[in-house]
C-alpha cells in the first residue's frame, strides 16, 4: 500500500516536471496582473523562438522587493516614481535604441518625461490618471464638476464612496484639494491636507479598498469611486450609468513604463520584447482587451475616433497638458510618512 | 421526555447552521462558475465558457501544475522527513526530546509571513537562486513541524516491546521499522501528510517572497488580479471535485479492505 502510494505519488511528480525544463532562451518579464493581451506573449514566442516566464505584482513597492531579492528579469513594468528612484540607484540598463526603433510610434504626451527626459532607459507602456467616477442617475454632475475633491465632504455621500487604499493617491487628493503640489514637501501642507482627509472620513465613512472598486463600481454597489482612469473606463463599458470627471483641481497622471533591469539575463530580446508591445498592432490589441490608455498616437487616435472601441468613453484619454496635473515623484516625506498618516485618518 | 426533546431540536438546528456556515460560500461558487455573464452577484444562464477560459489561459494552467508539484513533493519530503524524526525522537532522552518538540512548535505558531522572509533572507544571504527549488525548499521547511505534531502522539501509544519482539525473532532494524512501527502509525503519517499538503496548497505569504521568476502559484495568480474573473471560481470548483473525490476514496478504501478481510477470516 504504501509503496504503491509512493510509487504513484513519484510518478505524478515525474510527468509534471519535464514541462518545466524544457526551454532553450527565456526571458523573464514581470508586469501588473492583468495588464496585458496574454495573446501578446504566445505570439512573440513563436516568432522569435523564445520561452516567456510571465510574473505579476500588484504595487511598486512589492516589484522593488523581488528586484531586491537578485531575481533576474528582463523586462518589467512599473510605475513613474519608481522607475525615476530606480534610474538614480543605478538599477536600469539604458534601452538599445537601434533596436526599440518603435519610439517614433509613441504620442508625445507620454515621451520625454521628468525622470527619464530622452527615453533612454524606459518607455511608456500605459498610462491613466486618477478620476472620480461616479452614477450619473445618483451624483448630479454639475455638482461634482464645480466641487472637485471638495465633493468627498458632501454629507449626502455618506457610506455610498469607494476610495483607492494607497497612501500616494489619497493624499494626493488632499493635497490637490487645497491647492498644494501633490509632490510636497512641507510638512505644514501635509498636516493639513491630514485634516482633511480626517474631516472626509468623518463625513462620508468612505470604504477604502483596492481592485474590487472595479467590479464594485461596475455592478452598481456605491455611487462614487475615485479610480485610476483606465479601470473606470473598464467600469463604464459595463455600466452605462458611470461616467468620469478628472476635478480642476488637478489630478495625478500616472505612466507605466516598460524597463530593462541592469541585471538582466537576455537584454536583447527584452529590447525586442519592448519594441514589439509598441508596434501599433500589438499595442492596439493590448489596450482594446486591457482597457487601459496606449501610448502609440495612431492607437489613440484611431480608438477614440467615430467607430473606434472607446469612442465616448470620456475616461479613455487621459487630460493632458492642464498645468495642475502633476506626475509623482520619489519624495521621501510623502514616501515615509502617508502611510502611517492614512491608518491614523481611518481610525477617526 | 418533552423537556428532552426541545435540546435536541436546538442542537441540529446548531448543526444545519453551523454546515450551512462552512458550506454555502463553496456552493455559491461552484454555481457561479457555470454562469454565462460576467457577475459575481447575478446568475444569467448557464454556460460551461469559465472553464473553457480557464483552460486556454496557460498562465492559470501554469500556475495549478506549479502549486501541485510544490504540493506534492513537498508533502512527500516533509512526511519521510518528520516521520522518520518523530521516531527517532520518541528513543531520545527525556530533555532532548522536549527541547526539540519545543523549537517543533515555533514555527508552527510564527506568523507566516516572519517564516517568509526569514527564509527569504536566509536564500539571498547564502547567494541561492530564488525559483522553484527555494519555493519548494521553503515549503517542505514550514510542512515538516505539522509531521511531526502528528506522528508523535500516535508514537507514544506504541508498545515498545512489540518492536523488541521483531528484533528478537531475527527482524533487521530496518525491517522492524518497515514491518512493525509504520503499520502502527500509519494513521497518523496519513494526517500529517494530509494536514502538509493542504498547508502548501494554502500558502501565499511564503511561496510569495521566496519564488523566482516567472513561477507563480495559485494564490498568487489570484492574488494579482486587478479584475475579478469567473474563471477562478471555475478552477476552484475543479478543486473542490477533485479534493471531495480523494476524500471519498480515502474513506471507502479502507471500509472495502475491511469487508474483505472480514469475508476472507469468515
Amino acid at each position: 500500500m504504501t509503496k504503491k502510494l509512493i510509487a504513484s505519488l513519484l510518478l505524478i511528480c515525474l510527468a509534471l516536471l519535464p514541462v518545466c525544463s524544457l526551454a532553450a532562451e527565456t526571458l523573464n518579464i514581470m508586469n501588473y496582473g492583468d495588464y496585458i493581451d496574454d495573446q501578446i506573449i504566445y505570439d512573440f514566442e513563436k516568432e522569435f523562438g523564445v520561452r516567456i516566464n510571465y510574473s505579476t505584482n500588484d504595487t511598486p513597492e512589492s516589484m522593488y522587493t523581488k528586484l531586491q531579492t537578485g531575481v533576474s528579469y528582463d523586462v518589467v513594468v512599473t510605475s513613474d516614481y519608481m522607475i525615476d528612484r530606480l534610474i538614480r540607484e543605478n538599477r536600469i540598463m539604458k534601452l538599445d535604441k537601434s533596436i526599440v526603433t518603435n519610439l517614433d510610434q509613441l504620442s508625445d504626451q507620454v515621451k520625454n518625461l521628468y525622470f527619464d527626459p530622452d527615453n533612454d532607459y524606459s518607455v511608456p507602456y500605459f498610462w491613466q490618471n486618477v478620476v472620480l467616477c461616479y452614477d450619473t442617475t445618483k451624483i448630479d454632475p454639475e455638482k461634482v464638476e464645480e466641487k472637485g475633491w471638495s465633493i468627498l465632504h458632501d454629507p449626502e455621500l455618506e457610506g455610498h464612496v469607494f476610495l483607492y487604499d494607497s497612501p500616494r493617491d489619497i493624499f494626493m487628493m488632499a493635497l490637490k484639494a487645497l491647492g498644494y503640489s501633490m509632490n510636497t514637501e512641507s510638512r505644514d501642507e501635509l498636516t493639513q491636507a491630514y485634516d482633511w482627509l480626517v474631516k472626509m472620513n468623518q463625513t462620508i465613512h468612505p470604504s477604502f479598498v483596492s481592485d474590487e472598486m472595479i467590479d464594485g463600481m461596475a455592478q452598481g454597489e456605491k455611487w462614487m469611486a475615485m479610480m485610476y482612469s483606465g479601470d473606470a473606463t473598464y467600469a463604464s463599458m459595463e455600466n452605462e450609468k458611470l461616467t468620469v470627471w478628472a476635478p480642476l483641481d488637478g489630478t495625478n497622471i500616472a505612466y507605466d513604463n516598460m524597463f530593462i533591469p541592469a541585471n538582466a539575463a537576455n537584454p536583447e530580446m527584452a529590447n525586442r520584447f519592448i519594441n514589439y508591445v509598441l508596434d501599433y498592432p500589438n499595442s492596439k490589441r493590448n489596450t482594446v482587451l486591457t482597457c487601459y490608455t496606449s501610448p502609440n498616437a495612431k492607437v489613440i487616435e484611431d480608438l477614440t475616433a467615430p467607430g473606434g472601441e472607446f469612442e465616448g468613453i470620456e475616461s479613455y484619454l487621459p487630460r493632458s497638458g492642464y498645468d495642475k496635473d502633476e506626475i509623482y515623484t520619489d519624495n521621501e516625506l510623502l514616501r515615509t510618512e502617508t502611510p502611517e498618516l492614512l491608518v491614523k485618518v481611518k481610525l477617526q | 421526555m418533552k423537556k428532552r426533546r426541545a435540546p435536541k431540536v436546538l442542537s441540529s438546528a446548531y448543526l444545519i447552521i453551523v454546515l450551512l456556515f462552512i458550506y454555502l460560500p463553496i456552493g455559491y461558487l461552484v454555481l457561479f462558475s457555470f454562469n454565462e455573464g460576467k457577475s459575481m452577484t447575478n446568475f444569467s444562464g448557464f454556460s460551461l465558457k469559465w472553464y473553457e477560459s480557464m483552460f486556454s489561459n496557460r498562465m492559470m494552467i501554469e500556475s495549478i501544475r506549479t502549486t501541485l508539484i510544490v504540493a506534492v513533493v513537498a508533502t512527500a519530503v516533509s512526511t519521510v522527513v518528520g516521520t522518520v524524526a518523530a521516531i527517532g525522537l520518541s528513543k531520545a532522552k527525556r530533555i532532548v526530546r522536549s527541547i526539540i518538540l519545543e523549537v517543533n512548535n515555533l514555527p508552527v505558531m510564527n506568523p507566516d509571513i516572519v517564516t517568509a522572509i526569514g527564509l527569504m533572507l536566509l536564500f539571498i544571504s547564502v547567494k541561492f537562486q530564488l525559483g522553484m527549488l527555494s519555493l519548494i525548499l521553503s515549503h517542505i521547511s514550514f510542512c515538516t513541524p505539522y509531521v511531526i505534531l502528528s506522528v508523535m502522539p500516535k508514537l507514544r501509544q506504541l508498545d515498545d516491546n512489540v518492536a523488541e519482539a521483531a528484533l528478537d525473532l531475527g527482524a533487521t532494524p530496518f525491517k522492524a521499522l518497515t514491518k512493525v512501527i509504520i503499520p502502527q502509525i500509519y494513521p497518523a503519517i496519513l494526517s500529517g501528510a494530509l494536514i502538509a499538503f493542504s498547508m502548501s496548497l494554502d500558502d501565499f505569504v511564503v511561496s510569495y517572497f521566496n519564488t523566482g521568476a516567472g513561477i507563480n502559484t495559485i494564490s498568487m495568480y489570484v492574488y494579482s488580479m486587478k479584475r475579478y474573473n469567473l474563471s477562478v471560481n471555475a478552477m476552484s470548483t475543479l478543486i473542490v471535485v477533485v479534493v471531495t473525490l480523494i476524500l471519498i476514496l480515502a474513506n471507502l478504501i479502507p471500509w472495502i479492505k475491511d469487508k474483505k478481510t472480514q469475508k476472507e477470516e469468515t
